[in-house]
């Protein structure tokens, strides 16, 4: 048991300084994507609806509805849109209330 | 699909059908469809039972008119021709409420008999009490099933016991500790050691297979991939084979090469998690960190390599999706790999570790084979079994494994087998890298020059994966919507000699250490 003990002194600490210092490894996870809205037609939209598997995205008329919570970051949307939807690279997601977490993107510049 | 004459289960029919997969070795493709007479279906188990190399892998049934009130049930077995590299399903039509019993002569069918029972309400014949096994008890008439609900629900059965002295039922669970699985274990114990165990795995059900129905294959392999999360790439393999043999796709080789990749690393970082829980039940907490510290490494491998810390997202159907960065494979999975390498070093010298594990949790060859039991769990007993060698899909065929396998049944067995599977593992992913691995897409069938269509409406897909073969069958409607999915992950199979293991001698402490060697999940169950 003693060498457990060496070994484990050898191997020395491991754990990483987040969140006072930014993870380097972080920069391989899957994130909710982040909408252009310039890019959005209605029809891009619905299409984008269709393929989410969470029902993390809605439409609610001229404003694609997207629920980050709901969000897995499978990466559906952005292939079906590369040009609309990109990797928002974002993961820090945590929120004090539930409606922080629902953002709304007007379609093709139209008024919100 | 052949049709088995009436009357022609045991006679030189099926037993001509069972000699000539032998002779024919791949002829006719890797999986054959025989309809047999319910008349008969007890005749032809017994046949294909006797037949050398034979096991059965799976008994499911579905609705043949789904839309009609009081639908006939198909009744589907799954025979593993281990022997023979062939799959062997067997449809029979039950109409009525009751089946001849399939457990008074493969015992390992009486799990599968108690779940028909709950999804379908059809009864093995011979009123031998049934368990609760898939659905909760507050499962009433109008919870969502496969089928009809049953004319009396299942009782949670205990078998009766007979011990010198006083012996009590220990509940356990479900609500276990900390980031455990819900999972019901009543140990019956007269004080220390162990009389019996009865598990309850029903409380994490979530209808997937339900769910399923009506379902493109692509919108459903979302959720195949999510039933069992450490098992999403061995899973979602066979779910995709499945899909693809009922459409005749053949995906490419370069994405048949990233699926085995991605299947390989999968397996590493279980044997590493099952490698720190070893190391957890024994309260070895240093071997514990070393274990894990190997464990995110490898997740961390899969995120450089695939885009996913535990590989969601790679297998499509007619192929894989995500691209794969073999730059970082090799640059990174040697050094997340020694770490695995030299804490099993470590550990494989403590003898205060491995007397923990020896001759614990025994599972004898004999139980191994009667229960259908699969992957290290079946190896470490001395059933050399493994899809990959045994069903060989691309790219096994060309890069064949070296299968591990072991005599003494115990922890410790199991242990060394799923340390010697991860070195085969890094071997195979070494020279699969060294071929043409990337994304890739099967065309639809008519879709090439010289192309020939061959889809069936139905369709069987396997993979090896950490914990065993993982199974799927689809039916398709003409409009490529899923009518039936059955998922079969290998803690379906393995769960069930999980008592057999903790009631060889053993006592309260070595319960942790039995699950931890067995490494399956109750989410691949409770689907």
């Amino acid at each position: 048991m003693p060498l457990w003990t060496l070994r484990g002194l050898r191997r020395g600490v491991v754990t990483t300084r987040y969140p006072a210092r930014p993870d380097p490894s972080a920069v391989l996870l899957p994130t909710p994507p982040v909408f252009r809205p310039d890019a959005l037609t209605s029809d891009l939209a619905d299409r984008l609806v269709a393929v989410c598997p969470s029902r993390a995205l809605g439409r609610d008329g001229d404003v694609l509805v997207f629920d980050v919570g709901a969000c897995t970051a499978c990466g559906r949307c952005r292939a079906e849109a590369p040009q609309a939807a990109e990797d928002s690279g974002e993961f820090e997601l945590a929120a004090t209330a539930r409606e922080h977490l629902i953002k709304r993107i007007a379609l093709d510049g139209s008024p919100r | 699909m052949t049709a088995l004459q009436p009357g022609l289960a045991g006679e030189s029919g099926l037993r001509d059908l069972l000699t000539g997969f032998g002779r024919d070795g791949h002829g006719g493709g890797p999986v054959t469809t025989l309809s047999v007479p319910v008349a008969d279906l007890q005749a032809a188990v017994r046949r294909i039972a006797a037949h050398p190399g034979a096991r059965l892998a799976d008994v499911f049934a579905s609705l043949e008119n789904p839309d009609t009130d009081g639908s006939p049930v198909t009744l589907r077995l799954v025979w593993g021709l281990d022997a023979d590299r062939r799959y062997l399903i067997t449809e029979s039509l039950v109409e009525g409420d009751s089946y001849p019993s399939l457990s008074d002569i493969v015992p390992g069918a009486f799990t599968e008999e108690c779940e028909i029972y709950e999804q379908f309400g059809i009864r093995a014949a011979g009123g031998k009490p049934l368990n609760r096994v898939a659905l909760p008890p507050w499962a009433g008439p109008d919870w969502p099933r496969l089928g009809r609900a049953p004319a009396e629900q299942p009782k949670d059965v205990h078998a009766p016991h007979h011990v010198g002295g006083h012996a009590f039922e220990f509940p356990f669970g479900p609500v276990r500790q900390v980031a455990v699985e819900s999972l019901y274990y009543g140990l019956v114990t007269s004080g220390e050691e162990l009389v019996d165990l009865y598990l309850f795995t029903w409380h994490k059900h979530r209808g997937v297979e339900w769910r399923l129905r009506g379902m493109t294959p692509g919108e459903a392999l979302f959720y195949v991939e999510r039933t069992e999360g450490l098992g999403a790439v061995g899973n979602s393999w066979a779910f995709a084979a499945a899909v693809e043999a009922s459409l005749g796709l053949e995906p490419p080789p370069q994405a048949m090469a990233a699926r085995a990749i991605a299947l390989e690393l999968e397996r590493l970082y279980n044997h590493a998690a099952a490698t720190a829980a070893l190391c957890q039940s024994t309260g070895l907490v240093i071997g514990q960190a070393a274990a894990e510290i190997a464990l995110e490494r490898l997740l961390r491998v899969n995120a450089a390599v695939f885009g996913h810390r535990y590989l969601f997202g790679v297998v499509d159907i007619g192929g894989a999706r995500a691209d794969l960065d073999a730059a970082a494979l090799r640059s990174d999975l040697p050094g997340a790999y020694g770490e695995l390498q030299r804490a099993a070093a470590a550990l494989l010298s403590t003898n205060s570790f491995l007397d923990r594990l020896e001759a614990t949790g025994v599972l004898t060859e004999e139980a191994a084979r009667r229960l259908g039991l699969v992957g290290p769990v079946a190896r470490a007993a001395g059933l050399a079994i493994d899809a990959r060698a045994d069903h060989p899909a691309r790219p096994y065929d060309q890069f064949r494994p070296e299968v591990a396998a072991q005599d003494a049944g115990d922890v410790l067995a199991r242990f060394r087998v799923m340390l010697a599977e991860a070195a085969e593992s890094v071997r195979l992913i070494g020279e699969i890298g060294r071929t043409a691995a990337g994304p890739g897409l099967a065309l639809p069938p008519g879709a090439g020059p010289g192309q020939p269509a061959q889809p069936a409406n139905s369709g069987l897909g396997w993979a090896e994966s950490s914990r065993g073969e993982s199974l799927a069958w689809v039916a398709l409607d003409d409009g490529g919507r899923i009518t039936r999915a059955r998922l079969r992950p290998a803690s379906v199979r393995n769960w069930r000699g999980f008592d057999d293991a903790c009631r060889s001698q053993n006592v309260f402490t070595d319960i942790p250490i039995i699950e931890a060697s067995f490494w399956l999940t109750v989410a691949g169950t409770a689907r």
